[in-house]
């Protein structure tokens, strides 16, 4: 399956329920809604022509206008990848949990909690991780957060 | 009389020597019997993304260096691919098989120091001695073509930063006869050897579907019995020019992902020679596209990965049209090999979760970032 097919692929399959990303310079970009995640990705894992078992990445963007959540996807047996998007408002950064989709978001979400502040529901272990235990100086991912002791070097 | 017994916990690190870095690891004991592993991550957290976002794009290979360094040439390529792509950039067609070269001697180094140190974990000093008598002839490489011998910063956007001096290709062909020769050396030391088969074989073993459903991938997920190698399933660079193949193993035990690197190795020999045969019928001595070091390329979003010594390494790059990347996500193998190893750790002995965890090659710079 080609690049532009599995795109037409997702179209057809998903409708209105995604929107194709010009964004996307290599592999398919699609947004989705928030609210889609888990019931999309678990039919793209079960659909037999694309079968999306492998969950090669999950990040979070913070763009200065509003959050973004990607998941980067691949499949192991079809040799496909897509990467989803999900745009989340600063005021309702909240995301279900895809850990029953692939065991391997597990990490990946905390990571995002932690960073970024993006509550992940339906989790089931969110605690301190890449930061130390008595952390309370905000979320360090996020584009308006500098650390203390950081001096910007002035743009030439 | 009865004996009182309960579980305890106990903590293994993050200052143990077999944990390779600073990772913890909780253990819920029933006597010798680990009953529940929890990996405890975090100590080495140096915010290498955060970092990227402050930096330009070719100053994010330097940082990028420490993401994974005992195969940075890895991630100096891995970075370059995704702003060739943003960019779309062509590549010289002599740094494509200089590049090829390099990834391929690292993942031999990076094999090389895995077959020592997990002996080393397991009790066996002697292949440590041989693994890194071995891996010094491919540092020496390295050293020879741009001065460092850890942190490279040789792949750069574009091509590579300079040519190889006319000595190397001798030098790397004699390099790749010595280490062809000492693989029987290798398996001669540890394959038939009773202790070692015994502390290896049927011990950790993991299913091929739990490896894919927790992400793992590289030589563990190829121990699983699972084909699947992005230099030949997402081909990348000139990787679709040379003829390898792709070892699996049955067993998906420790003993399995030990001898899958051995293997490989062997195939990145074949690599490198007939790259090395490629390189001497080109005539255009190019090495690098150009790039300004002013490099902004247009607005839009990537994932590139490749096949690392460690499994599956990616980038994910958004860029906004400025010279800084808005967002740089690295994703190593080895973040969901020690997530999955609480799966391969069911009631096994706790000098056997030295041993397992020895063979996941995981190395914590990547895991934490």
């Amino acid at each position: 399956m080609t690049r532009e097919e599995l795109t037409q692929h997702i179209i057809g399959k998903f409708g209105g329920r995604v929107i194709h990303l010009e964004a996307g310079k290599y592999d398919p970009l699609f947004e989705i809604k928030a609210e889609d995640i888990v019931d999309i990705c678990r039919q793209l894992k079960e659909d037999p022509y694309l079968s999306f078992d492998y969950l090669a990445n999950l990040g979070g963007v913070d763009t200065t206008e509003h959050f973004e959540v990607v998941y980067n996807l691949a499949s192991v047996f079809k040799k496909l990848r897509v990467d989803l998007k999900v745009i989340l408002p600063y005021d309702r950064a909240e995301i279900d949990s895809v850990i029953e989709v692939w065991p391997s978001a597990n990490w990946y979400e905390r990571e995002l909690w932690e960073l970024y502040g993006i509550n992940v529901r339906n989790h089931p272990n969110l605690t301190r991780f890449l930061l130390p235990d008595d952390w309370d100086q905000g979320y360090p991912m996020r584009k308006d957060w500098d650390a203390p002791d950081f001096i910007r070097m002035p743009e030439r | 009389m009865t004996l009182r017994t309960e579980e305890f916990v106990v903590n293994m690190g993050p200052h143990h020597p077999s944990t390779h870095g600073v990772c913890r690891l909780l253990l819920t004991l029933d006597g010798e019997r680990v009953k529940k592993v929890e990996p405890i991550i975090g100590y080495l957290h140096r915010a290498i993304e955060k970092i990227c976002e402050n930096r330009t794009y070719p100053q994010c290979i330097p940082i990028l260096d420490r993401f994974e360094y005992v195969t940075a040439m890895s991630c100096n390529y891995v970075f370059s691919l995704a702003a060739e792509r943003l960019a779309q950039i062509e590549v010289p067609e002599r740094a494509e098989y200089l590049r090829v070269i390099m990834l391929e001697l690292n993942r031999i180094a990076s094999h090389l120091l895995f077959y020592g140190v997990t002996a080393m974990d397991i009790g066996a000093y002697t292949p440590f001695l041989y693994g890194l008598r071995e891996r010094e002839l491919i540092i020496d490489l390295f050293e020879m073509t741009c001065g460092q011998r850890l942190t490279y910063n040789y792949i750069r956007i574009g091509g590579v930063s300079q040519d190889i001096p006319p000595e190397f290709a001798p030098k790397c062909r004699e390099a790749v006869r010595i280490i062809g020769e000492k693989m029987s050396d290798y398996e001669g030391l540890l394959n038939e050897n009773p202790i070692w088969l015994a502390r290896t074989k049927g011990i950790g073993i993991l299913k091929p579907e739990d490896a894919i459903a927790w992400g793992v991938s590289g030589p563990v997920l190829r121990a699983s019995g699972v084909k699947h190698d992005l230099r030949r399933d997402d081909p990348y660079s000139i990787y679709d020019r040379f003829d390898f193949d792709i070892p699996v193993q049955p067993n998906g035990d420790t003993f399995d992902r030990y001898i899958q690197r051995l293997d490989e190795i062997r195939e990145s020999l074949k690599i490198i020679t007939q790259a090395l045969d490629g390189l001497e019928g080109l005539e255009d001595n190019t090495i690098k596209a150009k790039v300004s070091p002013n490099f902004k390329p247009p607005a839009g979003e990537v994932y590139a990965r490749i096949e690392n010594s460690r499994g599956e390494l990616g980038v994910y790059v958004i860029s906004d049209g400025s010279k800084k990347p808005l967002r740089v996500k690295a994703r190593g193998g080895s973040y969901n090999q020690l997530q999955a190893l609480p799966l391969m750790c069911h009631d096994v002995m706790v000098a056997d979760l030295v041993a397992i965890f020895a063979t996941l090659d995981v190395i914590m710079p990547e895991v934490d970032r």
